[in-house]
């Protein structure tokens, strides 16, 4: 029985990505190439972030919530957007269209972290005979945190690839990147401070990422539209 | 063409190796997972299982992995694949009888035991009469299990909140009348153990220690000795469970005190006696007196001859106003009569009762139902001291898992130990008959409340059934250390204990409590799953791609993408 939970935390953890790829135009430019350089980018972003965590931050015995220290994560999560630029930016993508890149970029991320973080955990704890709610919780979080990677990538292509955007919309795009990339310290704020638990941080977390994906949908609409 | 392909096996080959790292981790992963993550665990033990000539008694099997199921369950439902859940608490007896006595079969029991019954639990005093009632049920029930041949696993264990809430959760699915299995969830009880093995050649260990009386000048004769004997093991449904506060701790209490009186009253030349003092605690009590017997074979010849008379002390701490003197020779016999006025006249004085007990002995039957029984057939005279008025049967009234410390009163075991010690020491330094105080209350002869309890408290804590205690058992280097502070020579012998006997380990173990889901939510949920996936698909092809793209996808349903989704 407990197999088949893994394989259903494990349906509702990945497959999203697989959906999303097949189901979007990614598919038929072929991009996996692309993803899984983004992928690649991530395990060496996710390397030197877990270096500087171990450099600079105590390890808390407690579960408290220390305001230099969540600082101090923030900070080093603004490593990830650095990561991000560099796949975006920096890696040569053949003949791909910017639409499509920040989509695979983003999708690759995503599931690298996904992998990452949650396959080994899904791995150990769900094939136990102990059921709790807590894998299904974390595939809904791994679903949230696909939304947010993408439309951060799509944040990120805004702001470093296309050049003629409305100056309007510069402050607005750099304040939703900001809140995307703060995520993770706004999640631990939530769960340490206001002692919430796992299941209302996870329907937290996909509301604000629903959210956040339609509004980095309408921002992306209009810095298309001068160029059309 | 040609290059196309070449591409498409180069990404291929670039995407299985980017799995490889994953796999890798996976491979590792699978290596070391050690599946021990229940929410609850319980330490459950063991119902006794052995065998005797190869008839097999208590429970034969060991592992457990079934689901919970309460006594409110249907009569008649099938419950070869349940853990029944007995509380004691709530316990008929006269099911459990007849369950096993129909050899039905059963996954498992589990028998919740109150806090009260835990070992070294002192408790308060206020629910003796709470535990009266569970208290004769338990005992009941253990001579039920113990004598039977139980073709499934049975523990015991302890209430606690956590099999509180699991055991409400039971109740309430049975009550509904779905049966908690495979597909409707539950609890699941997982005791992971091994096959249970026999006790490879199981020692009886009997500590031995001589207090030389002083000789008077010019006399050459050997002093005759009095033999002070308690066996210290006992019996118990559950071998690690088994403490035997009254059967017989209490012995080996009073023993540990009248040996520490006379230690004092020999050290000082002018109050040591005519007469050598032999203290013995012997093992193998519950199995016919075994260790009394081998060791008493082993005893010197003329040490055996010197030997006046032996008392022997068998669960003595919990009486009222009566003492017994259980002997096997005619009560006129000349030192019987002897004995038993010795102690009349102290209990007499002491204000209490001794009545005599006689038992004849038959040689051809091979239960030994008392300690001096094994002194009677070597023709040595003995009595055994007991609140016990009936010879008890094999394995009954040797200790268990009710014989516990709150049962046990100190004031009981502290008039065992004057009635003793008086008039053992009116015996040595001749004042048969006298009113004299040898240990008044206030002297520095007093028996020490303190020291009995303590001794009390320790024995009450530690289980104690033969066959499981090693030659070095901390418990048996203590009692010995004990006799060598009080006594000038103390030897222990180590035997093997008889063939008849087998016993098997196994004694203790974790049981994991599991909450698990059923087969019926898991389908659920993966509909649930695909649809929100299908859903997802849909959606994300009409917004990226239109409408028609997705009709068009279904207008060829050997479509891969459909697959994929």
């Amino acid at each position: 029985m407990t197999l088949f939970h893994f394989f259903n935390c494990a349906i509702l953890t990945f497959g999203p990505h697989a959906v999303y790829y097949s189901a979007t135009p990614l598919s038929e430019y072929d991009t996996l190439r692309t993803s899984v350089k983004a992928g690649v980018v991530y395990l060496a972003t996710a390397l030197v972030k877990l270096v500087c965590l171990a450099t600079f931050l105590q390890v808390s015995e407690t579960e408290v919530f220390d305001p230099y220290q969540e600082a101090l994560k923030a900070m080093i999560g603004f490593i990830d957007v650095a990561g991000l630029y560099y796949a975006l930016a920096q890696l040569t993508h053949r003949n791909i269209s910017q639409n499509h890149k920040f989509q695979a970029v983003g999708l690759g991320w995503a599931f690298a972290d996904s992998v990452l973080h949650r396959l080994a955990p899904l791995w150990v704890g769900a094939r136990g005979l102990e059921f709790t709610w807590d894998y299904v919780l974390q595939g809904l979080e791994a679903n949230a945190n696909l939304v947010f990677t993408i439309s951060l990538a799509a944040l990120g292509s805004l702001m470093w690839l296309r050049k003629n955007k409305p100056k309007t919309l510069i402050p607005i795009i750099y304040t939703c990147a900001v809140i995307i990339a703060t995520m993770p310290s706004i999640t631990s704020y939530l769960r340490k401070v206001m002692g919430w638990h796992f299941p209302k941080v996870v329907g937290f977390e996909l509301l604000t990422s629903l959210v956040m994906a339609f509004i980095s949908c309408q921002l992306f609409i209009l810095c298309q539209r001068p160029s059309l | 063409m040609a290059d196309e392909k070449k591409s498409k096996q180069r990404h291929r080959t670039m995407v299985l190796e980017s799995m490889y790292p994953v796999l890798a981790l996976m491979l590792i992963l699978v290596a070391c997972v050690e599946l021990c993550d229940a929410a609850t665990v319980v330490d459950v033990y063991r119902l006794i299982q052995y065998d005797i000539s190869g008839v097999p008694f208590g429970s034969r099997f060991s592992s457990l992995n079934h689901h919970a199921a309460s006594i409110s369950f249907q009569r008649g439902a099938d419950l070869s694949r349940s853990v029944l859940i007995l509380p004691l608490r709530e316990l008929d007896i006269g099911f459990v009888q007849e369950y096993i006595s129909q050899k039905q079969s059963l996954g498992g029991l589990l028998i919740l035991l109150p806090q009260t019954f835990r070992p070294g639990n002192v408790g308060g005093g206020n629910l003796i009469s709470e535990t009266e009632g569970f208290r004769k049920l338990l005992a009941q029930l253990e001579k039920i299990l113990v004598h039977g041949n139980i073709p499934f696993p049975v523990y015991f264990a302890f209430e606690n909140e956590e099999t509180d809430a699991m055991l409400a959760d039971v109740k309430k699915n049975d009550a509904l009348g779905q049966q908690a299995t495979a597909t409707t969830g539950g609890y699941k009880l997982v005791i992971s153990v091994s096959e249970p093995r026999k006790v490879a050649s199981p020692t009886i260990t009997n500590i031995q220690g001589w207090l030389p009386g002083s000789r008077a000048e010019g006399d050459s004769n050997q002093l005759p000795t009095i033999a002070v004997v308690a066996s210290y093991d006992t019996f118990g449904a559950a071998p690690a469970l088994s403490v035997g506060s009254d059967s017989n701790g209490s012995g080996v209490v009073a023993l540990l005190e009248v040996a520490r009186l006379f230690s004092i009253l020999f050290s000082n030349p002018k109050t040591r006696g005519r007469y050598n003092l032999l203290f013995a605690l012997t093992s193998g009590g519950p199995y016919n007196y075994e260790g009394t017997q081998k060791w008493l074979k082993s005893l010197d010849q003329r040490m055996r001859e010197s030997i006046d008379y032996a008392i022997c002390l068998n669960s003595v701490g919990s009486w009222d106003n009566e003492l017994l003197v259980h002997v096997s020779k005619p009560p006129d016999n000349a030192y019987i009569k002897q004995i038993f006025e010795g102690f009349s006249n102290v209990a007499e004085d002491l204000g209490f009762q001794v009545a005599l007990k006689h038992k004849k002995i038959n040689i051809s039957n091979l239960r030994v139902a008392w300690e001096h029984e094994q002194f009677s057939r070597l023709r040595v005279t003995a009595a055994t001291l007991s609140e016990l008025s009936t010879p008890p049967e094999l394995l009954e009234s040797a200790g268990s898992l009710s014989d516990t410390r709150q049962l046990m009163s100190e004031d009981a075991i502290i008039k065992g130990v004057k009635l003793v010690a008086e008039s053992l020491a009116r015996h040595i330094y001749g004042h048969q008959g006298k009113d004299i105080k040898i240990f008044a209350d206030d002297s520095s002869l007093a028996v020490n409340p303190f020291y009995v309890r303590s001794w009390l408290d320790l024995l009450s804590q530690t289980p104690r059934v033969a066959p499981f205690l090693s030659k070095n058992e901390p418990l048996i280097m203590a009692l010995k250390k004990e006799l060598e502070d009080y006594t000038a020579e103390v030897s222990v012998q180590h035997e093997s204990l008889d063939g008849s006997f087998t016993f098997y380990d196994s004694t203790k173990a974790s049981l994991n409590i599991y909450q698990v889901a059923s087969v019926t939510f898991d389908l659920l949920l993966l509909l649930v799953l695909g649809s929100y996936l299908i859903v997802l698909f849909s959606f994300l092809v009409i917004t990226t791609r239109g409408l028609d793209d997705l009709i068009s996808l279904f207008r060829r349903p050997p479509s891969r993408k459909v697959k994929m989704a």
